[in-house]
């Protein structure tokens, strides 16, 4: 189907179903949104400074300062115009990963699978349900996937000034700083199947990089500085990315850090929340390294491992992983728990709100309940990560295969990786 | 060092050479075998979970019953109910005998009721509400009355409530005259005493469950389009327990508890079991589980279940006895539980997260009445004026057996779930089978270009999974659910009757009801035969047939609902897993046209039969959804009919 009916049709009915009854029912619900993204949240924030009270002298609002001005000021949130700004945040991002496709199949013009890919996008329940729920979280997607378009196309300067700004709204974000700078220098092209070492001297590589990361961090230094004038003070620091270290608060959501959090001790909190915060850290430069050849595809299995594992994570993470899946179709054939994840996310999307008002609604579960739908869920995200990147690799592998050795080679490497 | 045989038996298991090929093997041969065995793990799955459901009545099963909160102490007071009370209910029940045989209005009654209340000290209401139906308006009045408590600041109340009618043949208008005058008796009892530490809400509700449905919703500020309440005047706190009193006879033999809520939920056990001790100990009135009898009290009973073609010695056997007993109870839970029924007027309040039971007097020549009714009640509500948090401690999830056996959800959940992991196998079997096919060795070798003598004369084969139309069956069949679900709740269909003389004229109402369901039946099924035309397309040696696809996704869609709901409503799940467990596994498309029409028929028979040949409980499930928003009706139209009707479509497509 042609691009040019579909996108904007599908784009029309979201903002549809946007002024539907439907989106109050969800504004509260803790899967689709965190304290960090929360809409309630932001308007309790936008309210406070409208009545001259730093919002971030209380506990609730931890919205970035850039959403308060913005929202202050030039956009105002009302009933007419939120599903507006969030419909036109979620075709932005639909539109950027069509672009990243393009440039990743190195297409000047439209193809036939844009439409599928926006569609992926605007109809993930994932997307479209924490969308209608007006949860940030869709602006952070929608940013990091502009910013992964423009590295595709090689533009460095918008690249690092859109990430500088996802990780002014999310600092976690800021992991996905090697993989883009690395995929400015490569290229977006499918290099699954041929592996290649990076396209420069190993010795040049701080040299290369340096000026991207001094832009990064003259771009964060503006920024973190508009946004202290803004507020006022530097007290939106701690509330915002500080929330993102120290896990002030315990609200549940589907991620993995609020109920352990919930039952530790607290003279162990400050190890384990460095542990946890480190094991985050540690994924972006391993995943540059092995995926070398295509540094699009390292920083898709970060998005997964980042829905899996950050510290306030909601189902639009998620679905940002399951989206760009629909990027890599090279790679369905070497999936090898493709069916068995789809069931546990079948799952655990019913199970999810079922023991969550089991537990908050009805009363005659607890918090164990809920808990243990969490893990199924990180069962589920673990599985789809997992056979991200052993397809990814194997695609590899058996490429080289089919030029060389055949089923033969196959079979040795697979005893080499076993 | 290890013994000699451990040693020998871990060389065999790793065997000789590279120990990475011997672990690949190894892993190929174990795939092969969970290949070979899965429709006989998936058979023993089913046997098992199916005979899981057998033995749930067995004494097999079952603990007694305890007090797991400390707090509750219950029977450890002196009561205050006196004779003078049991004098003060009989004039009245007196009044309302009056006020009943004159055929007083139910405004009219309120009123009295509220006056009564009044004339207490205590400060009353009444309450006016409607609810718009398909099957007309539904109408009354409540009386309610709130007793603030002296001790504490009102923050959280106790509702004493009776309906006005009784909850005898699930509300077949008998009134509950006594339990209406054991409330105001009660009232009167309960206010010289400053004992009380958290608020008494004292309701009597019109109706059978309408009129508590209004009163809860207008308390809690819950708004229901089709119900018009006047706003309560008197407010408290937040509500923890209630007991519902349901005396509908002249004396009573025992008391039944009745405990099952709407959409399945049920309140925690602790209130039951200080029930039954307070019962037993203190009014000396023994307990049942429903009105059933007790085998074990009354040794000569047989119960009804038992058939009377057994030998008397088998009949007559405890253990035979127990098993009747036990399965008499449970097929009733499930009959509540699983169509989301209340029980009695207490179920509306578990919504509100509000722990409540119906105290149900057995109507008998006596020997107890007033006296012992009012002694149970006041101990029970001193027993849960104990409570400093509310009741979490004992379970939420039980079967209760009898009245002092249950049983813990880990020994009757996994039946349901065994079932629906079986299904789940069925249904990623069925994937795989999609994908491999077994091909000629000749015809494999001609497309390849190879010639090779040695290879065996078959070769499994890859082939691609078209999805797409097996999806759009799946859309299509909910879809019609949704639809189907709309014209169940029209006049004609719904209320049983009534509208549809005037809509078909010159029929009974019966026969216009059954012409439609008739014709409903007919269209809905011939509208799911044509779905099949959205997957009927040729299937190929490079792709797999379409009703390979759809019943994969036709099974694992149902063993999640199963094993998705067996939490939240045990009952609906065992019954899906016995309505949906085998028959959906069995579905296979025919070759012959007239076998798959004939499976088609069949399927679909077993899908909405329910229209043709239950009129009553339609408009039963109908008027709980629309009036108490039970979810049975819709669950039923959207989820359950079209998977049915999908396992039915399989049939009518292509080998």
């Amino acid at each position: 189907m042609d691009f040019d009916v579909v996108f904007p049709s599908l784009v029309a009915g979201r903002l549809l179903l946007a002024y539907t009854n439907l989106p109050g029912a969800l504004r509260h619900d803790h899967q689709l949104s965190t304290p960090l993204t929360s809409y309630p949240r932001l308007q309790e924030g936008l309210y406070l400074f409208h009545n001259g009270v730093d919002p971030y002298s209380g506990g609730l609002f931890r919205h970035s300062p850039l959403l308060l001005s913005l929202f202050s000021t030039v956009l105002p949130l009302n009933r007419y115009t939120s599903p507006l700004l969030w419909t036109i945040s979620d075709a932005v991002a639909a539109w950027a990963l069509v672009q990243i496709w393009r440039a990743r199949q190195q297409l000047k013009s439209k193809s036939s699978r844009d439409s599928l890919i926006a569609a992926v996008y605007l109809l993930n329940p994932y997307v479209l349900l924490s969308s209608l729920a007006l949860s940030t979280a869709s602006f952070e997607n929608a940013l990091l996937l502009l910013s992964v378009m423009f590295a595709c196309r090689g533009q460095a300067s918008p690249t690092l000034l859109t990430l500088a700004v996802t990780t002014h709204l999310s600092l976690t974000s800021a992991l996905y700083l090697p993989p883009l700078m690395l995929l400015l220098f490569t290229s977006p092209v499918s290099f699954l199947a041929s592996p290649r070492p990076y396209p420069f001297a190993l010795q040049d590589i701080l040299k290369k990089i340096a000026p991207f990361v001094a832009e990064y961090a003259v771009y964060m230094a503006v920024l973190t500085g508009a946004a202290t004038l803004v507020s006022g003070g530097w007290g939106w620091m701690g509330k915002t990315w500080g929330a993102v270290m120290t896990l002030p608060d315990l609200t549940p959501n589907v991620g993995l850090w609020w109920y352990f959090f919930t039952e530790m001790f607290d003279h162990f909190r400050p190890f384990f929340l460095m542990v946890f915060s480190i094991h985050l850290a540690i994924y972006p430069l391993p995943l540059s390294i092995k995926f070398q050849h295509d540094l699009l595809y390292a920083a898709y299995v970060l998005t997964g491992l980042l829905a899996t594992f950050k510290p306030y994570p909601s189902l639009a993470d998620a679905g940002l992983f399951v989206s760009m899946t629909a990027l890599f179709p090279e790679t369905y054939a070497h999936m090898r728990t493709p069916f068995p994840a789809l069931l546990v996310h079948l799952h655990c999307s019913l199970l999810l709100p079922l023991f969550h008002h089991l537990w908050l609604g009805s009363g005659t579960g607890n918090a164990n309940f809920f808990y243990a739908s969490t893990l199924v869920w990180g069962v589920g995200m673990g599985l789809g990560v997992a056979d991200a990147v052993w397809s990814g690799l194997v695609a590899g592998v058996k490429g080289g295969a089919k030029k060389g050795g055949g089923d033969l080679a196959w079979e040795e490497w697979e005893i080499t990786q076993e | 060092m290890p013994p000699r045989i451990l040693k020998n038996l871990l060389a065999k298991v790793k065997g000789k050479g590279d120990k990475n090929i011997t672990r690949i093997r190894r892993r190929r041969a174990l795939a092969d075998v969970a290949w070979k065995a899965y429709p006989r793990l998936q058979l023993l799955l089913f046997v098992i979970g199916y005979v899981w459901l057998l033995t749930i009545p067995s004494t097999l099963h079952g603990q007694r019953t305890y007090i797991d909160e400390n707090a509750l102490q219950p029977g450890q007071v002196n009561t205050n109910w006196n004779w003078g009370d049991v004098q003060r209910a009989d004039r009245y029940l007196e009044h309302l005998e009056l006020m009943r045989d004159r055929n007083a209005s139910s405004h009219e009654t309120a009123t009295f009721i509220s006056n009564e209340f009044r004339k207490l000290g205590i400060p009353s209401s009444t309450q006016e509400y409607g609810f718009l139906t398909t099957s007309g308006v539904v109408s009354g009045t409540n009386a309610y009355a709130v007793l603030s408590s002296p001790r504490a600041s009102g923050t959280e109340a106790m509702v004493i409530s009776a309906s006005r009618l009784s909850r005898t043949s699930e509300g077949d208008g008998t009134p509950n005259l006594r339990g209406v005058a054991t409330v105001l008796s009660l009232a009167a009892c309960f206010k010289g005493y400053s004992l009380w530490a958290k608020d008494l809400v004292f309701v009597i509700s019109d109706g059978y469950l309408d009129g508590m449905q209004a009163w809860i919703s207008s308390y809690h500020g819950v708004t229901q389009s089709n119900l018009v309440a006047e706003p309560l005047q008197l407010s408290s706190g937040i509500i923890w327990t209630a007991l519902n009193i349901d005396y509908p006879g002249h004396s009573f033999s025992h008391l039944g508890v009745f405990f099952e809520g709407l959409n399945g939920r049920l309140p925690n056990q602790d209130l039951i079991n200080s029930f039954q001790i307070i019962s037993r100990h203190t009014g000396g009135v023994p307990v049942l589980v429903y009105e059933h009898i007790d085998q074990n009290e009354f040794p000569d009973l047989v119960p009804d279940l038992v058939p009377q073609w057994l030998p008397d010695g088998i009949r007559r056997h405890d253990t035979t006895k127990e098993y009747a007993y036990r399965a008499q109870n449970v097929i009733r839970h499930v009959g509540y539980q699983a169509r989301g029924r209340a029980s009695g007027v207490h179920g509306l309040l578990h919504q509100f997260h509000i722990d409540a039971i119906t105290l149900f007097a057995v109507p008998a020549q006596g020997p107890h009445g007033f006296h012992a009714i009012g002694r149970v009640v006041e101990s029970t509500l001193r027993t849960m004026n104990n409570l400093l948090e509310r009741l979490h401690a004992s379970f939420f999830f039980y079967l209760l057996v009898g009245s002092t056996t249950f049983m813990k959800i880990g020994s009757f959940l996994p039946a349901p779930v065994l079932v629906s992991t079986a299904m789940l196998i069925g249904g990623m079997g069925a994937w795989t089978r999609a994908r491999w096919t077994r091909q000629e060795q000749a015809e494999y070798a001609t497309e390849k270009g190879e010639e090779d003598r040695d290879v065996p004369a078959e070769r499994w084969v890859e082939r691609s999974r078209p999805i797409v139309p097996a999806l759009f069956v799946i859309v299509y069949t909910h879809a019609l659910g949704i639809v189907l679900f709309h014209l169940c709740t029209r006049p004609w269909i719904a209320a049983g009757g009534k509208v549809s003389s005037s809509t078909f004229p010159g029929m009974s109402a019966t026969n216009g009801r059954q012409l439609a369901s008739t014709l409903l039946f007919a269209t809905v099924s011939v509208a799911a035969g044509a779905g099949s035309l959205l997957a009927r397309s040729e299937s190929s040696s490079t792709k797999s047939p379409n009703y390979m696809i759809l019943k994969t996704f036709n099974l694992c869609l149902a063993s999640t609902v199963i094993s998705v709901t067996s939490v939240l409503n045990f009952s609906l799940a065992a019954t899906l897993a016995v309505f949906m467990g085998l028959p959906l596994t069995l579905s296979v498309p025919s070759r012959s046209v007239t076998a798959g029409l004939a499976k088609f028929a069949l399927y679909t028979l077993f899908a909405l039969g329910w229209l043709l040949f239950t009129p009553g409980e339609i408009a039963q499930a109908v008027k709980n959804w629309e009036i108490l928003r039970v979810w049975f009706a819709p669950f039923v139209c959207i989820v359950y009919t079209p998977l049915v009707l999908q396992a039915g479509i399989i049939c009518l497509l292509r080998p």
